[in-house]
């Protein structure tokens, strides 16, 4: 358990200096984060008593049958199979024009969103992911990443009408874990660093 | 006479009532739209129409109460009183924010119109308690002359954004230049008469894509985001006082055939925008029924592009289909039971599961779901053709070449592939198909052609991809001419609905693309601008290699054409073609959970490195602006088409030569030969 509890501080710690590192160098920070993680995920086995296994990663190109026939999306297999459970989804994350509150689209490309002068007459792939930050996040904003991001949540499929009336048919619910709060400091370095480079 | 002496509450009393009794009922609104209700001046005239032309009368009456009604309200022109039922809709809460529950909306749809000249338009208004009120508004009916030959069939290849900077920045990267001369024209270069549009909307000088397009092919000014309607105070989106279409007016006077053919989702403004009407440019379930519902009234017979998202049940993953952005109009509410009657369209329903493509094809319309299936479809022996070739919009032309040329080497995993879309036509490709479908038309046919995502990718900022589009438009346009050469009766224009982004070519890269590569690692501002950026002499004549294929075989030359953008928002520059991303398998870094997230506030950017030029507009993408665009005319009228004319001119030139026959501008009439 010490070990553990060791590798979880160091893990924190790891992520506080990464967070003030974050607006500088993304890069940096994706390194220490896959690393720390690494070392966390080899020492769940031995953590965890019951049989629980890690989510399974789940690549956006599976979602349907690809290339996309005459007609509709045809739900492939493992997309049904994975609903409702927790699954790992890499993509792209969707840049917004007004960022959306307590959630985010994700992607196998990356795009960006002209909302005011395209609505949805968009750029967005079949494969779309809404991704809904936990319910007590709801009023967050989340800082747009370039590059790849991976994702873990609960998978929902299926037909929903968004707030804005988009109909959204692949939904990730993530654990409040998965996003980390910014404190005042980190966001008005975040933002000076937008002026110029260090 | 003795008067008892007033106590001050009685006073105030009949204070209260001599004031109450000097409220009266107000006219809001009076539509169609004038100066001369809005400011009292009769010039300048804002709503035209052509002799015969349909549209509607609405009026926006408040009670002076909360407590009164409008128990009627009649409307006449020039003195005379219109024929037509009034119909009647109190707002309730049907109405925008501010308008009172009790004010009504008077309407009298499908009038029209035959003396030319302005004419005025009254509204009276009576109250229950039996006031009246009575409003003045004008129109003017622009008169049709005798002229000379009458034309067929009109090709309007509409550009989205594409300003003058948008067109010669193509003919820099496709034909190049040598010592100061063009090499090879754009074929939209080779049009006889280009004249310059003013492209303001009825309620900015900024306008966006839908009274951009509407007011080519209604003669009309629109509100930003709605299409083919006038303003009203309802919330309804399908409700709104209509103006009848170019499509609408020669295929019930003349018989022609509409097309429509856009690399945009086909519900979007452009393509939507010559067919239906509606205040909300988004409402995407209505507006493609509509296509199918309406098409006795428009004559649409070619449809094609992306959108297929809105042709599947909402029961079919992937469909966008819902009742909120549907129309339903009711039949016995005579606000809305009157279209129908009026206009003698379709009723509509709420019908999210409905199989919309199904109805196409049942009701006669081929059905092409990629190249592949198009290419197969017999043009000559086909009466009606839908194609819908991606879920949203399709993929650029540089995506969509990048997939073909990969394919032909064996690679997949591109864009196109992980749109679910590999095999994508190009504009070209489909303006081919949609000219052979309707060549066969025997009374002609009015034929939209958009290359959409110029506009799309300008606000982006992505120089490249809105480079490449308007090469892939000027390809439609070099067979929309060669059809109009070979059919003498076609009268071609090649216009934008508005410029995008304040594109300025600005110069020439000084450094060759490996040089800019390295600058770009090392990153930062002013020095990088500086030692890329040449101006003046310094930018020299940048030269791209055309494949044979028509497109660059790269566009990260060495000395590449460079581009600024006047409406911006903020963005991080390095001059080169935005990275074709990684697959996941390949990419070496992923940031993995947890993701940085702060409250609602300012938005967050990554820099990786870059030159960050500080937007003049707020948000992520660059806007419209207000100038003037060029337009260029090709066939018998085209010379009607020059000097700096509005907008809406277009629509009264157009429906000139279709009707009475072309006829040359009044500025060139002196210089026509005996």
């Amino acid at each position: 358990m010490r070990l553990i509890t060791t590798l979880s501080m160091s893990l924190f710690h790891f992520k506080r200096c990464g967070a003030m590192r974050y607006a500088l160098s993304a890069a940096a920070l994706a390194l220490i984060t896959t690393l720390s993680l690494g070392a966390f995920a080899q020492s769940i086995p031995a953590a965890i008593a019951s049989g629980a296994s890690p989510p399974e990663a789940l690549r956006l190109q599976d979602f349907f049958q690809m290339p996309v026939g005459p007609k509709g999306l045809v739900i492939s297999e493992r997309l049904r199979k994975a609903q409702g459970s927790q699954v790992r989804i890499t993509g792209y994350v969707v840049q917004q024009e007004v960022a959306t509150l307590g959630q985010f689209l994700l992607t196998p490309r990356p795009v960006l969103m002209s909302q005011h002068a395209d609505g949805e007459a968009d750029d967005l792939p079949p494969a779309t992911v809404f991704v809904r930050l936990d319910v007590l996040q709801q009023e967050w904003a989340v800082a747009h990443a370039r590059g790849l991001v991976e994702v873990t949540g609960t998978l929902e499929v299926g037909r929903q009408e968004e707030r804005d009336g988009r109909v959204s048919w692949f939904r990730l619910q993530l654990a409040p874990e998965a996003i980390r709060g910014m404190n005042r400091f980190e966001v008005t370095q975040y933002l000076h660093s937008l002026q110029h480079t260090h | 006479m003795q008067f008892p002496a007033l106590s001050p509450l009685s006073a105030l009393a009949l204070c209260a009532l001599a004031f109450s009794a000097h409220a009266a009922p107000s006219v809001t609104r009076l539509t169609p739209p004038s100066e001369l209700f809005a400011s009292g001046q009769a010039a300048p005239v804002i709503a035209r129409f052509l002799p015969g032309q349909r549209f509607d009368l609405q009026a926006t009456l408040r009670p002076d109460d909360a407590g009164k009604s409008i128990s009627s309200a009649r409307f006449a022109i020039d003195g005379k009183a219109v024929n037509g039922n009034v119909a009647l809709k109190v707002c309730e809460a049907a109405c925008l924010k501010g308008v009172p529950a009790n004010a009504t909306l008077a309407s009298v749809r499908a009038v029209s119109v035959d003396k030319p000249g302005v004419h005025q338009l009254t509204v009276t208004a009576t109250q229950s308690d039996g006031q009246t009120v009575t409003a003045t508004g004008n129109f003017e009916i622009v008169p049709l002359v005798p002229g000379g030959q009458k034309i067929k069939n009109i090709i309007i290849l509409l550009g989205d954004g594409m300003g003058a900077a948008q067109r010669t920045a193509a003919r820099i990267v496709a034909g190049g230049y040598a010592q100061g001369k063009s090499i090879a024209p754009l074929a939209m270069d080779t049009f006889p008469v280009t004249g310059m549009v003013k492209t303001a909307s009825l309620n900015s000088v900024v306008t966006d894509s839908a009274p951009g397009m509407t007011a080519y092919v209604s003669g009309n000014k629109n509100n930003n985001n709605e299409e083919g309607v006038f303003p009203d105070d309802s919330t309804d989106p399908f409700d709104n006082p209509r103006i009848e279409y170019l499509s609408e007016y020669l295929h019930r006077t003349q018989g022609k055939a509409l097309g429509l053919v856009t690399t945009a989702d086909v519900f979007d403004a452009t393509p939507a925008g010559n067919a239906v009407h509606t205040s909300s440019r988004g409402a995407g379930t209505g507006i493609v029924d509509q296509f199918l519902d309406d098409r006795h009234l428009t004559g649409l017979t070619v449809l094609m592009g992306g959108g297929r998202k809105w042709f599947m049940p909402s029961t079919t993953p992937g469909s966008a289909r819902g009742d909120r952005s549907d129309y339903a109009f009711s039949a016995t509410d005579a606000h809305t039971a009157d279209i129908v009657k009026g206009w003698g369209a379709s009723a509509g329903a709420l019908d999210k599961d409905r199989d919309l493509l199904g109805d196409f094809q049942r009701a006669g319309f081929q059905y092409a779901s990629d190249k592949s299936s198009m290419d197969a479809i017999d043009g000559d022996k086909t009466e009606r053709l839908l194609g819908l070739f991606a879920h949203s919009n399709m993929n650029v032309a540089l995506d969509k070449i990048d997939g073909r040329r990969n394919k032909a080497r064996g690679i997949t995993g591109r864009v196109v592939d992980d749109y679910g879309f590999p095999d994508q036509p190009m504009l070209d490709e489909m303006t081919a198909k949609a000219l052979r479908v309707l060549d066969r038309q025997k009374k002609g046919f009015v034929l939209m052609v958009e290359g959409a995502s110029i506009d799309k990718q300008a606000h982006a900022m992505d120089t490249e991809r809105w480079m490449l589009d308007t090469l892939e438009f000027d390809r439609a346009i070099a067979l929309a001419q060669a059809y109009a050469a070979q059919h003498k009766d076609t009268l071609v224009i090649v216009t934008a609905d508005h410029e995008c982004a304040g594109v300025a070519l600005i110069g020439g890269s000084k450094v060759s693309d490996t040089r800019l590569q390295t600058l770009v690692r090392e990153g930062g501002g002013t020095a990088m601008r500086d030692a890329v950026v040449g101006i003046y002499e310094q930018a020299g004549f940048p030269k791209y290699r055309m494949a044979a294929d028509g497109y660059p075989d790269t566009v990260d030359i060495d000395n590449r054409l460079l581009v600024g953008y006047g409406a911006n928002s903020d963005r991080m520059e390095d001059f080169r073609t935005n990275e074709r991303p990684l697959q996941d398998g390949q990419q070496p870094f992923v940031k993995k959970e947890p993701l940085s997230a702060y409250p609602a506030g300012p938005m967050a950017r990554d820099l990786e490195g870059k030159y960050m030029v500080t937007g003049q507009v707020p948000g992520d993408s660059a806007a419209h602006t207000a100038t003037d665009i060029p337009l260029s005319a090709f066939g018998p009228g085209a010379y009607s088409f020059t000097g700096v004319i509005d907008n809406t001119d277009v629509f009264f030139k157009l429906a000139q030569a279709a009707v009475r026959g072309v006829v040359l501008p009044a500025g060139l009439v002196g210089l026509a030969r005996k």
